[in-house]
């Protein structure tokens, strides 16, 4: 193959930036200490890790003490659902409520939540991927413990009036918890000015390693850890700190911020441009979320009469790395419960290609892949008999 | 110069690992997939898929030949083609072998689907079995020989087909695996059905149910047909002058028919949904062998009737526990010409109709 590969899944991960890289590397060498030390290689870690707290903490209008490490958006999600839940069912709330296009670090928190006595509820999300939002303050009720719900989904890039979830969570008495690991860095992510109570952040997402996230908890909320052990993070997330971690998460966070809205709409353009093309070569052409506000960098489509499976390999062999939304542990495509949720029948569901752009994306991506998906589209469908 | 896309399927084992890096170096463009076939546990809620290690392995042993690899999710098509026959066939009274099935319809329909929606022009896996001058042949490793299970592919996938272990013995695919430094060299040979990993498969198909001896007499109860096939000694009624064995299932009243040995010589069978590897098939009168199971040692037969995919063979030596929904399959030599699912055997030596 001669052309260079195309990376078109930032969503699910991105590389480290150079400057990231960069102000880590010290903290793998000379300036290797455990926070929690007295010595002079403590300070020195501890007046490190304190910094990249404050510098994240600027980038989410929030205190420093507001800021938690942790080791990403599962981790992050779990505390908010689970460590919001565990405090509040003994001042008598009993429900969880989510939504069901969560990512399964909320669902699968809410179940376990749910086996832990509390009600699951759902709102509704209707077929452009959005919260029912009328129907929002009914459901949530004045015994919710916690309201956790995304941002920007992963799958659709769909926006949710994040805002307005917040306030009615909030007139109703309960937590607000969202996940804003796919928001970070596209949307303004600013604690004064929404009232969520717990933000997810996740690193590897912009630009930071893997295995580091930030979690905003508002000040005075009550949590209850997952971890038990020492007192690092005021009690919150136990553990010897990540320093080097931390300190790329920060760089990271600001670049994220200082780029935000360039980034957008650079996204934007090619995000469009491919969106264009595509609907104008492949007949039937679904766009997923298409009618509701989203974020730039996704672009879920799914072609009737294909297979995401197929059409995934086709164009990883031509070099071009896209996912079904869903991958899963084993690398096996099943139907995505985001579309599902939005009434995508199964056929399409299982045909659903999402492609995320970020740093490593140029123009000439978009016009090879407006060339090539067509072509493999017209290929696949012909296989499968449709004209 | 690449001699063209390969699609191989890969189950983690030491021999779809040989074959893929056979055929790396024999310089195609492998491409290899693992085939995810059934759930095969809980610990992830609301996850129909999860981490399996014989999936990961593949995946590490692909990545060390430099080759891509994919999982592919086919749970949908083999439960419905494979696991559902199965359990329907126990409940008809017949010993099914979902193998056959898996070759027929998941690996080389399924799969091929798949090869084709990446040009592959060539699939292949890791049977014990040749090709040659188009035709399906006996592997070279008699022990090994797995043309059983093999007789259910359409004659057009035998031109696509590429079986590079099948002239290795499995010592020396494992040597073979040992000199590329495969992680899977070592791992030991499965003999189980892939979806009934703990070997019980009664736990779906219980049933009680009346045992019932040749002549009538009821012997005792059983705790489910569907436990026993046909040649069956243990867990039967002991104390007898002669041992017994399990001659029949009938489903109609649940019963499990149990006689001597001689019993279950058969001299005939009635084969259906039988297929031709060879162009043209064998007429009414032709002489072949048969294998009525897996590394039985064939014997001779004569082809006695056509019916449409439906055929009579009668059996120049007894054969002991014909077993309907096992396999017969009709050899020339090496050469596999066919094979169909077993309906009956015939305890005396049937004539051809006038």
């Amino acid at each position: 193959m001669s052309a260079p590969p195309i990376y078109l899944d930032h969503a699910a991960t991105t590389p480290v930036r150079a400057e990231v890289f960069d102000a880590m590397s010290p903290f793998f060498g000379p300036r290797f200490g455990n926070p929690s030390s007295a010595h002079r290689w403590g300070r020195e870690a501890r007046a490190a890790l304190d910094e990249a707290r404050e510098r994240v903490a600027q980038c989410l209008g929030a205190a420093p003490d507001e800021v938690c490490f942790t080791s990403g958006g599962t981790e992050s999600d779990n505390l908010a659902v689970l460590g919001a839940w565990r405090v509040l069912r003994t001042q008598g709330k009993r429900a969880v409520v989510t939504s069901p296009t969560e990512h399964k670090a909320v669902l699968v928190a809410a179940h376990q939540a749910a086996k832990e006595g509390a009600e699951e509820r759902l709102l509704r999300i209707d077929a452009t991927g959005r919260i029912d939002l009328a129907e929002a303050s009914i459901t949530l009720g004045t015994d919710t413990a916690v309201c956790s719900l995304m941002w920007v989904n992963n799958e659709t890039g769909v926006v949710q009036p994040i805002a307005e979830l917040a306030a009615l969570a909030k007139a109703q008495g309960a937590l607000f918890h969202t996940d804003a690991v796919q928001a970070f860095g596209k949307v303004e992510v600013d604690a004064r000015a929404i009232p969520f109570d717990f933000a997810s952040v996740s690193g590897h997402k912009v630009g930071a390693p893997k295995g580091i996230g930030a979690f905003y908890i508002r000040r005075g909320t009550p949590l209850e850890p997952l971890f038990f052990g020492g007192s690092q993070d005021r009690g919150r997330r136990p553990g010897t700190e990540n320093v080097a971690a931390a300190v790329g998460l920060a760089r990271a966070m600001e670049l994220a911020v200082l780029e935000r809205e360039a980034h957008w709409r650079t996204f934007e353009a090619m995000r469009d441009a491919l969106q264009a093309a595509l609907e104008a070569k492949v007949p039937g052409l679904v766009v997923h979320g298409g009618a509701a506000p989203r974020a730039p960098h996704i672009l879920n489509v799914s072609v009737p009469g294909t297979d995401s499976e197929s059409l995934l390999m086709a164009l990883d062999l031509q070099g071009v790395a896209a996912s079904s939304g869903s991958a899963c542990q084993s690398g096996s495509i099943t139907p995505s419960h985001v579309l599902s949720a939005m009434g995508v029948a199964p056929d399409l569901a299982n045909a659903a290609i999402r492609m995320s752009f970020g740093a490593l994306n140029g123009p000439d991506d978009v016009a090879r892949v407006a060339e090539l998906f067509p072509a493999l589209v017209a290929k696949a469908r012909g296989l499968a008999g449709v004209a | 110069m690449t001699r063209g896309r390969v699609l191989v399927a890969m189950s983690g084992g030491v021999d779809s690992s040989v074959a893929a890096a056979l055929l790396v170096r024999q310089g195609y463009d492998a491409v290899g997939v693992t085939m995810k076939l059934f759930h095969d546990g809980g610990e992830i809620p609301d996850r129909p898929c999860c981490s399996l290690d014989s999936v990961n392995d593949a995946r590490r042993v692909a990545e060390s030949l430099g080759i891509p690899h994919y999982v592919l999710n086919l749970q949908d098509e083999f439960g419905h083609d494979v696991v559902a026959d199965f359990v329907a066939e126990y409940a008809a009274g017949r010993t099914p072998i979902p193998c056959v099935r898996c070759n027929t319809f998941t690996k080389f329909r399924d799969l091929l689907a798949k090869a084709d929606a990446i040009d592959a022009r060539w699939i292949a896996t890791g049977h014990y079995a040749r090709l040659a001058d188009g035709r399906l042949q006996r592997g070279r490793d008699d022990a090994k020989d797995q043309t059983y299970f093999l007789w259910g592919i359409d004659r057009g996938v035998l031109d696509r087909l590429i079986l590079p272990v099948g002239d290795l013995t499995k010592t020396e695919t494992r040597a073979v695996a040992r000199e590329l430094g495969l992680l899977t060299a070592e791992k030991p040979e499965s003999q189980e059905i892939c979806f009934v990993p703990d070997g019980d498969y009664v736990k779906v198909l219980e049933r009680e149910l009346p045992a019932v001896a040749l002549d009538g007499t009821v012997l005792g109860t059983h705790d489910g047909f569907a436990r026993y096939t046909i040649g069956q000694r243990r867990g039967l009624p002991g104390g007898r002058a002669e041992p017994l064995y399990v001659v029949a299932l009938r489903p109609d009243d649940r019963a499990v028919v149990v006689g001597p040995r001689e019993a279950l010589l058969g001299r005939g069978l009635r084969a259906m949904t039988v297929r031709w590897l060879v162009d043209p098939a064998p007429v009414v009168g032709t002489t072949l062998h048969v294998r009525v199971r897996h590394r039985a040692t064939p014997v001779a037969g004569t082809l006695l009737a056509v019916d449409g995919d439906a055929v009579e063979i009668a059996l120049e030596t007894p054969v002991h526990a014909i077993a309907p929904g096992q396999s017969a399959v009709f050899y020339d030599g090496d050469v596999v010409l066919g094979g169909g699912v077993i309906a009956a055997g015939r305890r005396t030596l049937p004539v051809r109709a006038a």
